[in-house]
């Protein structure tokens, strides 16, 4: 058996997992009323009803997958090691790193399904109103994409050293810090001091810049993409994401459960 | 592969150390231990709770990493994972994924092990008859009693055909009979042709099971051999009981022979060494009593163990 072959069986298990778990329906439920609810916020607008009904259907895919990429990933390593089911997984002839992988993966492809489900009512919310539907609207959704298997990995790390709890609040933390690196470091940019340029700078390189996979306003006002607003964040998308995981292996791979 | 058949599983100086905190200060849990598994063999370690037996068994499976010395299984580095596919371990109490059923759980561990497509099937439908869970294989495991859970860890352990099982603590929490049945799975494998590990300190268990055994007590090893040498080492003797011996008598007797006298009035009962029956019997014959039985006596596991540890409780304070 290959080392794919090894993580796929993990990634499907996990898929399985979610797939028999009750709290994802429970989100996917409300996340879609939510893109349901936007027909209804549009209706109070004279102006810009369409506008509305997509910002609110966007904004509601993007939090609702962070929240489940959060609450699932933060116990995606440590349920396992918690209830031991990780001892007999990795007394079989796999690795550390195979493991972890496979969760991962599995918690992406998770994400990602009810994401389409998430995609399909947005789509068809916005066919039964007239709202339009453009490219922007394909990139914003492939770049949300890119940012949940990124807060994912950010979760993953957290998990495979420290609790859930501990974990949600560094992982939700960063994601929360990570929209915001972009406009510190333009404010930090017109300080006269040059230490906060310094630091503002220094925050940006270091935290997720996850600004960049923001491609609502341009989806929302019907504005053109290039391919360069896909391509450069999904490289530094996945820059960051081998950075995380290999981090996240690094410190599994040297843990002691006792 | 080819593997000293008297080394199965290695363990040289083996020295683990925990942090107890988040401080510097490090609690030695394994002191130095070393052991022999061999070939074919059912091997008990066996030790008191807190001895160091399940974090020597981590160690082996690569779930916590020595600080020194060498562990090898099947002639490979525990660090190494490709040696697994012919282990199968059972951790104590064991948790599976419950929202799995046991035909999907044996099949997801029959994947992970490497087991071939076409022989999966089979080869789980094989195992849960095996370990008496064919009828429940399609009910989710979060609906299983405890002694289920139990044997579903057996059949995982067992559903690549491993040479050596890794067994913790098999028949710790079940009933009478949810023991029996592991132990007779046990030393079916024995007949298979397997090597057994296991952890225990269940000591009827041992003497019923085990082939040789290591006695390890606050992280060193006290004893490692046969069960039978075990027994052998320690002095034998016999219950005598008699009926009409003069008090006087029976004062006599356990001055002279060191004999345990038990009871009283009419019917007594000696416990005397091996060596000194012969004399025992003459003298108490010569005095008119009358000898009711003689029943021969070895020392029981349970008290050598005891001596075992005393003695290396009383070696770690000293």
């Amino acid at each position: 058996m290959t080392s794919l072959a090894r993580i796929g069986t993990i990634a499907m298990n996990t898929v399985r997992e979610a797939i028999r778990s009750r709290l994802l329906y429970v989100l996917l439920f409300f996340a879609i009323a939510l893109i349901f609810t936007g027909v209804f916020l549009s209706a109070l607008s004279y102006v810009e009803s369409e506008r509305i009904l997509q910002d609110v259907g966007l904004a509601a895919v993007r939090l609702f997958s962070v929240a489940i990429a959060i609450f699932v990933g933060v116990n995606l390593i440590y349920k396992d090691v918690d209830r031991r089911t990780v001892y007999t997984i990795l007394s079989k002839p796999l690795s550390r790193t195979e493991f972890l992988l496979g969760k991962y993966v599995g918690l992406v492809l998770t994400i990602w399904m009810q994401m389409v489900i998430m995609i399909v009512a947005f789509v068809g919310v916005s066919q039964a109103t007239g709202a339009p539907l453009t490219e922007a609207h394909a990139a914003a959704f492939f770049l949300i994409a890119v940012e949940l298997a990124l807060v994912v990995a950010l979760a993953t790390l957290f998990s495979a050293f420290t609790t859930p709890m501990l974990a949600s609040f560094f992982a939700g933390g960063l994601w929360f810090v990570g929209h915001l690196t972009r406009d510190l470091r333009d404010i930090g940019a017109n300080s006269d001091l040059e230490s906060v340029r310094r630091f503002t700078g220094l925050l940006h390189r270091i935290l997720p810049d996850l600004d960049s996979f923001n491609l609502g306003v341009e989806a929302a006002h019907g504005l053109a993409v290039t391919a360069s607003d896909v391509w450069l964040p999904l490289v530094y998308g996945l820059g960051y994401i081998a950075i995380l995981l290999v981090s996240a292996s690094t410190l599994f791979e040297r843990r002691d459960f006792r | 592969m080819s593997v000293d058949p008297a080394g199965i599983v290695r363990v040289a100086n083996l020295v683990k150390d925990f942090r107890p905190g988040f401080g510097l200060r490090r609690k030695r849990v394994l002191h130095a231990i070393s052991f022999n598994v061999r070939e074919g063999e059912i091997f008990g370690f066996v030790g008191p709770n807190g001895a160091g037996k399940t974090t020597t068994l981590k160690v082996l499976m690569g779930l916590i990493r020595a600080n020194a010395g060498e562990a090898s299984v099947l002639g490979c580095d525990v660090r190494e994972t490709q040696f697994r596919r012919h282990v199968g371990f059972l951790p104590e109490n064991p948790y599976f994924y419950d929202f799995l059923t046991g035909r999907e759980i044996l099949t997801f561990y029959a994947k992970l092990s490497g087991v071939a497509r076409a022989q999966r099937a089979d080869r789980v439908a094989t195992l849960l008859d095996w370990v008496g869970l064919a009828d429940a294989a399609d009910a989710r495991l979060r609906t299983y009693s405890k002694g289920m859970l139990q044997r579903v860890g057996i059949a995982q352990a067992l559903v690549h055909d491993p040479t050596v099982v890794f067994l913790d603590e098999p028949m710790s929490g079940l009933d009478p009979i949810g023991r029996k049945e592991i132990r007779d799975l046990i030393l079916r494998l024995r007949t298979e042709g397997k090597t057994v590990f296991m952890n225990t300190h269940i000591l009827s268990d041992v003497e019923m099971v085990c082939d040789r055994v290591a006695i390890i007590v606050a992280g060193r090893i006290t004893y490692e051999g046969a069960i039978e040498d075990f027994l052998e080492g320690d002095e034998r003797g016999a219950d005598v009981v008699i009926a009409g011996l003069a008090p006087e008598m029976g004062a006599r007797l356990e001055k002279q022979f060191g004999a345990c006298l038990r009871g009283h009035g009419y019917r007594i009962e000696l416990r005397v060494a091996e060596k000194s029956v012969s004399d025992v019997l003459r003298m108490v014959l010569g005095a008119g009593a009358e000898v009711l039985s003689v029943t021969p006596h070895r020392v029981s596991l349970e008290s050598i163990f005891l001596s075992a540890v005393e003695k290396g409780r009383s070696g770690e304070s000293g």
